[in-house]
């Protein structure tokens, strides 16, 4: 792993990335702040560890196909020098810079346009074949949500991919375990989620979300000829004690009081 | 004009490497040719429409020009969004060729139909839309959508029409004038040409000779070289397999209001009526439709009737 950075840490990296989350829901007062942290440290891991960034032209793939994460991703860019840090006071705002949801054209590193869901995961897809075809090395990583993981489209996906050899594919889930109206289980029950991808033939892993290590080590083991599942497993909110595992970050503006006490849990 | 369409693209395929066609588990046998010697071009993506639009976006973004193939419906109504967000507001260079325009499927029924597909088309950013009238016309559209970086949709019906005229490099983008004639003209998109001319030669009996346009290119509708074409008629009748309310005659109709040009429409095009229910052949759903061309001759006949009366 000699071009990725040299040993960072990754609990103070992920630690900035959810402060920047924190600022921009603030600033912007709009909702998602859940569902931005429960994302970031798979996203650290993935842009400070796993990710080929350099040369830019030769770059592995990320899709943030939950969009409603848009936060983290936009954060963890700018953490890792890929879009300046000055354009997150842009998010969401009135002439702003950057939109609630993702669109390829607004910032380097958006690599497809990404809001109603199920739709990242199957353009990750495409792209894994289409670089395949070519003969390249360049991996694509996509990011679900358990929510997303309702849409049929995505299941479709999952049924294609395999006969496609797709091993340079990777799909994390981010099973925080709270959607729009509740627990996923409460509202479509689809575990066991595991069970389910390596029936339809994907080699999966199952770990702890907040995990660096774990999720580094998923993502180090060699293709098989399979694409690959990584669930998971993430709180809601993680970072900010009054934010974790509950329903209503979905939704609530992020008050100076609030933005008080998480940036002081974050320092 | 479907296999016209497809033998142009499959041509291409012995040159370019960059060209794959993939198919909504429709059309068995069309690609038979490609498959045995392009068999790296072909991918079938079973019956997973969502899967196939934003598949082929992914698949663009990595270089390719991609053909997504399937009947109208599972195209472009099953997947609308996924042509809508990750196709056409990703500007790719995509091209959609569906088959089974208007009512070319019946007696399949609603499902298999395609009668409001140029509405939605026309609402989608980027989207060029085409529907070709004979192989001369989807041969030139194939050569069009080959050569766009941008989303391009190809509306076909299946196989049969007749070639309206000669087979030369025809501009796709443009009203194409089949038969010059005089005071009234018909404009057209798509198979229900096989009507109109039909219509034409019925008319041509009894001493009419109409114009007859064909206007394949819909979204961005040609509309300043159609107003060229029309400028010295009294009267246009517009026909087709369409409903009669969102198609190229609505388009004209929302155009003309700005300018108010001298000549008058009529449409025709499917009802809302509920005629869409009966079981029939297509020929008989044009004749309840009343677009057949019986009826493209009576309304031209009475066109010209009243423009001798001073209209």
């Amino acid at each position: 792993m000699s071009h990725f950075m040299d040993s960072p840490e990754m609990e103070g990296i992920s630690r900035a990335i959810r402060r920047d989350i924190i600022e921009m829901a603030h600033c912007s007062q709009s909702p998602h702040v859940g569902s931005a942290l429960s994302c970031v440290d798979i996203l650290a891991v993935l842009y400070f560890r796993k990710l080929r960034l350099d040369p830019w032209q030769d770059r592995d793939i990320f899709i943030l196909s939950k969009a409603h994460g848009a936060m983290a991703l936009y954060a963890t860019l700018a953490a890792r020098g890929i879009i300046p840090r000055k354009v997150l006071a842009g998010y969401f705002q009135n002439n702003g810079t950057l939109p609630g949801h993702l669109n390829r054209d607004e910032a380097k590193g958006i690599e497809a346009s990404t809001g109603s869901l199920g739709h990242g995961f199957n353009m990750g897809l495409g792209m894994a074949f289409g670089l395949k075809r070519k003969k390249s090395d360049r991996q694509v990583f996509v990011l679900i949500g358990d929510g997303e993981a309702q849409e049929g489209s995505i299941w479709e996906g999952a049924m294609s991919a395999p006969r496609l050899g797709l091993d340079n594919f990777t799909a994390i889930m981010d099973c925080n375990n709270l959607q729009g109206y509740g627990r996923p289980r409460d509202i479509c029950d689809f575990e066991p989620m595991a069970a389910k991808w390596q029936a339809f033939g994907w080699q999966v892993f199952e770990l702890d979300g907040h995990d660096h290590e774990a999720i580094i080590s998923a993502m180090a083991v060699s293709a098989t000829g399979k694409p690959r599942m990584i669930i998971a497993r993430t709180i809601k909110g993680k970072g900010v004690s009054f934010m974790e595992d509950e329903l209503i970050w979905h939704y609530y503006i992020v008050t100076s009081a609030h933005r008080e006490r998480a940036l002081q849990e974050l320092a | 004009m479907r296999n016209s369409f497809v033998d142009t693209i499959v041509a291409q395929c012995h040159h370019r490497d960059d060209l794959m066609i993939l198919s909504g588990d429709a059309g068995l046998g069309v690609f038979d040719t490609l498959q045995k010697e392009h068999p790296d071009r072909f991918l079938n993506c079973g019956i997973a429409e969502q899967h196939m639009a934003s598949f082929g976006a992914g698949l663009a973004m990595t270089g390719v020009k991609v053909v997504l193939y399937n009947i109208i419906p599972f195209l472009l109504y099953r997947c609308y969004e996924q042509v809508r967000n990750d196709i056409c507001d990703q500007n790719l260079p995509v091209v959609l060729a569906g088959i089974g325009s208007g009512v070319t499927f019946a007696p399949a029924g609603i499902s298999h139909y395609a009668v409001e597909d140029i509405a939605l088309a026309r609402t989608l950013p980027n989207l060029t839309v085409i529907s070709p009238a004979d192989p001369v016309e989807a041969r030139a559209a194939a050569r069009y959508a080959l050569a766009a970086d941008t989303p391009v949709y190809v509306r076909m019906a299946r196989s049969g029409e007749r070639e309206m005229g000669p087979d030369h490099d025809i501009d796709i983008t443009a009203p194409r004038v089949i038969r010059k004639g005089t005071d009234v003209a018909i404009v057209f998109h798509g198979s229900i040409g096989d009507e109109v001319m039909a219509a034409r030669d019925l008319l041509a009996e009894v001493g009419i000779s109409p114009r007859v346009i064909s206007v394949p290119m819909l979204q961005p509708l040609p509309y300043r070289q159609l107003c060229e074409a029309l400028q010295d008629v009294q009267a246009v009748l517009s026909v087709e397999e369409h409903f009669s309310d969102s198609g190229l005659g609505a388009t004209v109709q929302s155009l003309r209001a700005l300018e108010s040009p001298s000549w008058s429409l009529r449409i025709l095009g499917i009802p809302r009526d509920g005629a869409l229910s009966l079981v029939g052949d297509r020929n008989t759903l044009r004749e309840a439709f009343s677009i057949s061309a019986r009826h493209i001759r009576d309304e031209v006949a009475a066109l010209f009737q009243g423009g001798s009366h001073g209209m």
